[in-house]
């Protein structure tokens, strides 16, 4: 039942460089088929050198940790939320913000922006 | 291979240590929160910054998806895999939320000259490597980061959740909350697209051939 031609392996070339085919007997008629096929095999190597290569750059460049003040910001979040469930509700703090723009009768646009906090508590059942 | 739930808190988060999580105290379960969900806040950070293109609003973004996950901790299964359970907090928050009222102007590029700026043109090459891939190598961070804020969102969640996370299609397909199979063409063409990015930043900086310097 080996189907595995040219076409068919350039087809699962990412799912097999990803590591995401899980069929074991697939699996093995791609490795297989690279091995006998120079072309696809070159194929597979540009891909996985181009994948290889997005991982490392990303990996390089996007690892900003997270600023002091939120780490503080969601600590302090986290032990009120805990208080608010030994009191026996959660509690949920809203807050919506909205736009209201006003225009002055001579033409001036004035815009305000309001902020409102509304805290909603769930009692459990 | 199908590596599901294979990360390494798997092992050692709830599959060793049972937890009763009827019979778990606000305290206990606080300190359980934040001994295993804690950890990851840099992670989600950076990928806020991803999402959201904005550090105020990835700030936000972090903050309500611990808000909302301490909420329902009790929900999370223990033993199975947290971070993937953090992102999907994460990434529903910034759908149902950011995305909607994207109510602060996005600042892509506005940010770049926060960011550090390699010495690009001084590298040496490695052997056995295309010179293209040694030139895009060398792009600077900010090239990097501006590239992936460029390309289509749900392209960008796609490439920052496989490549730089290593999740699984189908972890992403429950993050995301798509099929697998979008998953795989949203990686696809997001990687395609960012590839060709890189390129075009390259040649725009005269290290590729046909670029602006000649």
């Amino acid at each position: 039942m080996s189907t595995m031609n040219c076409q068919n392996c350039q087809d699962s070339l990412i799912l097999f460089i990803d590591n995401e085919i899980d069929d074991s007997a697939e699996f093995n008629e791609i490795a297989f088929h690279l091995q006998g096929c120079e072309l696809c095999r070159e194929r597979m190597e540009l891909e996985r050198r181009t994948i290889s290569l997005i991982r490392a750059l990303l990996t390089r460049s996007c690892c900003e940790t997270a600023p002091e003040t939120l780490q503080e910001r969601i600590a302090h979040q986290i032990h009120e939320l805990e208080s608010a469930q030994i009191a026996g509700f959660t509690q949920t703090e809203i807050i919506t913000q909205y736009r209201r723009t006003e225009i002055t009768i001579d033409g001036e646009t004035q815009i305000e922006i309001e902020t409102s906090r509304e805290i909603r508590r769930d009692f459990p059942f | 291979m199908p590596t599901e739930l294979s990360t390494p808190d798997a092992s050692n988060t709830g599959a060793l240590v049972r937890v009763d999580r009827e019979k778990e105290s606000a305290a206990e379960r606080t300190k359980r929160f934040e001994r295993d969900a804690l950890q990851y806040m840099n992670q989600l950070y950076a990928a806020a910054l991803r999402y959201t293109r904005n550090p105020d609003d990835a700030q936000d973004l972090v903050q309500d998806t611990y808000a909302k996950a301490y909420t329902s901790f009790h929900q999370f299964e223990p033993g199975t895999n947290l971070k993937a359970w953090l992102y999907r907090v994460l990434t529903t928050t910034f759908i149902n939320t950011y995305r909607k009222d994207q109510r602060r102007p996005q600042s892509a590029d506005g940010e770049i000259e926060d960011w550090q700026l390699a010495d690009a043109a001084n590298h040496t090459s490695d052997q056995g490597k295309s010179t293209e891939d040694v030139v895009l190598e060398n792009l600077p961070d900010s090239d990097i980061k501006r590239a992936l804020a460029e390309i289509p969102e749900e392209f960008r969640m796609a490439v920052y959740l496989a490549d730089v996370e290593g999740f699984s299609y189908k972890e992403i397909a429950d993050i995301v909350g798509v099929p697998t199979g979008t998953v795989m063409s949203r990686l696809h063409r997001g990687r395609k697209q960012l590839r060709e990015k890189l390129t075009e930043y390259a040649k725009e900086l005269g290290y590729v051939k046909g670029g602006a310097k000649s």
